[in-house]
């Protein structure tokens, strides 16, 4: 089965967005565990890509990419990383009829034999014109992704563009709706769908002659490399909603190397490096914390946590009985009950005293906790301080959270955490006192 | 649904741009038709713009994420929708004035100011809208709660003064940044990833040095959100340390001292002053 696997793209945007023009090409090169040659190949259909989706900047040769990719908060809140969704490679002669039909249905319902005339018309010169049958076969798939329809009524059919959502719609209501898919897309995961959607509706706002178009809102600390993980995304649900194993390469992040190249080429065959996993996949968690995402599944050794940057090649496998998945996915409901993301160690119960800041004005302290310390409570409160309680698997991944606090927050109990809490403050201490 | 489809592909998207055609994927509407069943699209239209969008949608299914998709840590749920933004985004689409009258911390007050409104912006730590505005007598740059504004009406302005404002903005923004280098304590290079995801979200450069195996990461903060780096740089703790940025090394000093003395412990320099 050829099918087009964007793994490599993926790992090389993450790694791009995240370290952001530290290493040189061969370093670059050597994590992903690719030759220059390669990197400089994926680097060049990622630029051409880049120039075409952003046409208002249009790239000078030999510009960095990281450059390009480098967010401008107050400019503009687009995804910069989007662009790998347009990545999918199509044929140029494709590519020119499937544009030259949807143009042609731009305003008007047409006929399968109205459509081939247009898109002859449409064909520059040099180019062999399409037969009906694969004007017939793209319209099919035009149906299947939703983008036309057949209008109900005898032979021969008519097609229209199904573009309801903006015809429909008075300007003021379109600003709405693309002020709305914005704040969703941006705010609510899956975004990816969302995102693209965006995309269109700004175009057409951009359109119109009534209204100067611009984009007015922005969105702050945001994980920009998010949406990478949301290539995998729906493969796994679509999994877990089967019943069904996945198969994948997986590369722990905490091992440099993060991609293995599947070339031919002997030289590029790295794939030791990696490991194949074979599970069923039961959650798919995303970590507000940290912007990343995790798969949660079972294995031989049972519940099994897989960072989603560090899974590759995956591939649907055997279905499983559905009372066995039942069961494990109630064990491990079970288990990730009290995780203050993932962890599935033993729950713990922690205490912490918290200190408002001054003693006039809402405490931004308190709101903080509230909004942030999930199914934890404030089981005491005077006006110096409150006591918040909450029961997690293990102290590790709440810990980071309370530290940031700083002098606001004591802890209580575990009475390990609070020792572990005066050590860490003491080597930091200690490295700021030098000045 | 597969989001590498063939037609959202960058050649066929930019030619359907040329010819001013729009195109819209079942993909996309299931979506839409799943947030629109979010709260927060109540308040981002009128009953009647809603029913006539769940109209369109109606041969559409919804998404079937959520049963298996798990989101944690996640700040618990405000509205990110308030009913300020249709007005306010009108505004500044259309480069008017704004009269505004807000309060501030202490229940006070302040009253029919004048100002230039720019940008809205949401921060998702806080879950909270505000203005970006510009104080027209003041000239200087503000950032108000949108939960703190008691009124806000539009002003007439002469354009070319409203694009006088809007092109200094960006200077004036500019000149509120400050530079920082954080350096990744190489014993926890191993953790890289997880402390360049934390920081992913600041306008950032990193840098290696190949010989101390040390990353580094040059950060350009707006003066206003020192509070939120120290905030992130307490979260990942002994793995970083500031090497550039006086006033964040300060406080990170001020701050590991301030909290010790919660522990009733009393650092070392702090005892040698004579007491008295």
């Amino acid at each position: 089965m050829a099918k087009e696997s964007f793994d490599k793209e993926i790992q090389f945007l993450r790694m791009l967005a995240l370290t952001s023009g530290a290493y040189s090409r061969q370093q670059f090169a050597d994590r992903l565990g690719i030759s220059v040659h390669t990197f400089d190949k994926t680097i060049r259909k990622l630029k051409d890509i880049v120039s075409t989706v952003h046409q208002q900047l249009p790239m000078e040769q030999g510009a960095e990419l990281a450059d390009a990719l480098r967010f401008s908060y107050y400019e503009s809140a687009d995804p910069v990383l989007l662009f790998l969704f347009r990545a999918k490679s199509v044929k140029e002669s494709e590519g020119l009829r499937i544009s030259l039909l949807l143009s042609a249905m731009r305003d008007e319902t047409l006929t399968v034999s109205e459509l081939l005339d247009a898109c002859c018309g449409g064909t520059p010169d040099g180019v062999p014109y399409p037969d009906e049958k694969t004007v017939r076969s793209d319209l099919k798939y035009l149906e299947e992704v939703g983008v036309i329809c057949r209008e109900p009524g005898p032979r021969p059919y008519r097609y229209r563009i199904r573009g309801e959502l903006v015809h429909e719609l008075s300007e003021e209501e379109l600003l709405d709706l693309y002020d709305f898919v914005d704040i969703m897309a941006n705010t609510q995961v899956p975004s990816v769908p969302g995102y693209l959607l965006r995309d269109g509706l700004k175009k057409q706002l951009q359109r119109s002659e009534a209204m100067p178009f611009t984009e007015t809102f922005l969105y702050k600390y945001h994980y920009h490399s998010r949406i990478l993980d949301e290539a995998h995304l729906f493969t796994l649900l679509k999994a877990i909603r089967n019943r069904h194993k996945v198969r994948f390469l997986y590369f722990s992040p905490k091992t440099e190397l993060s991609y293995a190249s599947k070339n031919t080429n002997p030289l590029f065959e790295r794939e030791s490096k990696g490991r194949w996993e074979k599970v069923l996949p039961l959650k798919v968690v995303y970590d507000h914390q940290y912007g990343r995402w995790y798969l949660l599944a079972n294995g031989r050794e049972g519940i099994r946590k897989y960072r989603m940057e560090g899974m590759t090649q995956i591939e649907e496998d055997a279905a499983v009985d559905e009372a066995w998945f039942e069961a494990k996915m109630q064990e491990l409901e079970e288990r990730i009950r009290h995780s203050w993301l993932i962890d599935t160690g033993r729950p713990v119960t922690v205490r912490a005293r918290f200190f408002h800041p001054g003693v006039s004005g809402p405490s931004f302290v308190k709101e903080r906790v509230l909004l942030q310390g999930q199914w934890g409570e404030i089981i005491e409160e005077d006006e110096v301080s409150f006591i918040y309680e909450i029961t997690v698997n293990g102290t590790t991944e709440i810990k980071p959270w309370l530290r940031s606090f700083g002098s606001a927050c004591e802890i209580l109990e575990p009475l390990t955490l609070r020792q572990e809490m005066i050590d860490e403050w003491k080597e930091i201490q200690a490295a700021y006192e030098s000045v | 649904m597969n989001p590498f489809e063939k037609i959202f592909n960058y050649q066929i998207l930019s030619r359907l741009e040329d010819s001013g055609t729009f195109m819209v994927t079942s993909q996309e509407r299931s979506w839409l038709k799943t947030m629109l069943d979010h709260p927060a699209a109540a308040d981002a239209f009128s009953p009647a713009t809603l029913e006539k969008l769940r109209a369109i949608l109606e041969p559409d299914a919804g998404m079937e994420t959520p049963e298996h998709l798990l989101e944690k840590a996640k700040a618990a749920g405000k509205p990110v929708v308030h009913p300020l933004l249709r007005p306010l985004r009108r505004a500044i689409m259309r480069k008017r004035a704004i009269n505004i009258s807000y309060a501030i911390k202490g229940g006070r007050t302040h009253k029919d100011q004048p100002g230039l409104p720019y940008k809205l912006e949401f921060s998702m730590v806080k879950q909270e809208w505000y203005l970006l505005w510009y104080h027209r007598k003041n000239r200087s740059l503000l950032r108000t709660r949108l939960y703190s504004i008691l009124s806000v009406s539009e002003e007439p302005i002469a354009e070319s003064d409203a694009d006088r404002i809007l092109e200094r903005i960006p200077q004036l923004l500019d000149a509120r940044r400050t530079e920082a280098v954080i350096d990744v304590v190489p014993r926890y290079n191993g953790e890289l990833s997880r402390i360049l995801y934390a920081l992913s979200c600041f306008d950032k450069e990193v840098t290696y040095d190949e010989g101390q195996d040390t990353y580094s990461v040059r950060l350009l903060v707006p003066g206003d959100e020192q509070e939120y780096l120290l905030s992130k740089l307490r979260f990942l703790g002994r793995r970083v340390r500031i090497r550039e940025g006086a006033y964040l090394r300060r406080r990170m000093l001020e701050s590991s001292t301030k909290a010790l003395e919660r522990y009733g412990i009393v650092s070392a320099c702090k005892e040698e002053v004579p007491k008295g």
